[in-house]
């Protein structure tokens, strides 16, 4: 048992020293500067919050192609920060700043449709995380001065699942 | 249909709307095991957990959805290093960190299983800012600042 823990541990580390990494880059015409990376759970997926004349909006590219996805029903007229993407990529959640008030949105490409979550009293979404299945956040919030993190349920999600995961 | 039937649809057909009508729902259970006095940053969700940054004394937490308790990360927090960014894997096996040691900021990858911790290198050289690992644990995300420009770089993960 301990021998195989070892030599797992020893492959592990043989592939870290070779591991130099040489990135591979997603740029486009008229794309500035590229932030808050996040992927899908199986990595077929990148969003990024890109600046595209002047605004800051979600990016969403397939990996192995390089392409853009369209992302139609999308509110382009707000600024977007901190997306992130279920297991599938159905889920593309992020942070829409409406004038000085900031809310969380949930995206169902299924569906082709824009979810606003409205929080509950006086706290600004700063920071946030889909789970895998897309039923649960984690949002950094900000409520008087202090930056907590909390976990929500989104019941009326349908789970976006791994092939061959078990629902549960 | 007989009024019964008709009752139960009724009944089903008023559950599913209020399903959809739901929005964000409190994890009341779990929310106080997280909040402490001090600001949290980076939250990360698995299947499993939630890896995050935890203030006072700036270390890397992991909630256990199972437990509903915190989980030992050895060797993963250094009390002379100021985590930056995390996030974790589907199965909360696999972090990557970017993180601040004396003066500067590097890119790690950290197996919990093991409590084993690597550094990986970027080439061309760039200073990491905020980094995404995919849920299969194969694949990382890195915003690199460089000349002046914010970058998204992929790496591949063996």
């Amino acid at each position: 048992m301990i021998w195989q823990v070892r030599c797992k541990q020893f492959l592990l580390l043989t592939s870290f020293c070779l591991l130099n990494a040489c990135g591979q880059r997603f740029e486009a015409p008229g794309i500035g500067d590229q932030q808050d990376p996040a992927l899908s759970g199986n990595g077929r997926l990148l969003v990024t919050v890109a600046e595209r004349s002047g605004r800051r909006a979600v990016r969403l590219v397939e990996r192995s192609t390089g392409n853009e996805l369209p992302l139609k029903g999308l509110n382009w007229g707000m600024p977007h920060r901190s997306p992130s993407l279920s297991w599938n990529g159905r889920y593309l959640a992020f942070i829409l700043q409406r004038g000085e008030r900031s809310e969380i949105v949930v995206f169902d490409r299924a569906l082709a449709r824009l979810r606003p979550l409205p929080l509950p009293g006086e706290r600004s979404p700063q920071a946030l995380t889909i789970s895998p299945d897309g039923k649960r956040l984690g949002v950094q919030l900000l409520h008087r001065g202090q930056l907590d993190v909390e976990l929500f349920n989104l019941p009326s999600h349908e789970p976006d699942l791994p092939p061959g995961a078990p629902l549960q | 249909m007989s009024k019964k039937a008709f009752l139960y649809c009724l009944f089903s057909f008023l559950l599913l709307g209020g399903c959809e009508g739901q929005g964000l729902q409190p994890e009341l259970g779990l929310n106080p095991r997280i909040s402490q006095s001090g600001d949290d940053s980076s939250p990360s969700l698995a299947a499993t957990g939630m890896a995050w940054i935890a203030p006072g004394s700036a270390q890397v937490r992991w909630l256990d959805f199972s437990t509903g308790f915190g989980s030992p990360l050895p060797g993963l927090n250094r009390s002379d290093a100021q985590p930056i960014s995390v996030s974790v894997d589907r199965a909360g096996k696999r972090f990557a960190l970017v993180r601040s040691l004396a003066g500067r900021t590097e890119l790690l990858i950290y197996e919990r299983n093991l409590a084993l911790l690597r550094p990986i290198g970027l080439v061309p050289a760039g200073v990491p800012a905020k980094v995404a690992i995919s849920g299969d644990g194969r694949v990382l995300a890195v915003q690199v600042s460089r000349g002046g420009r914010w970058q998204v770089e992929l790496l591949d993960l063996p």
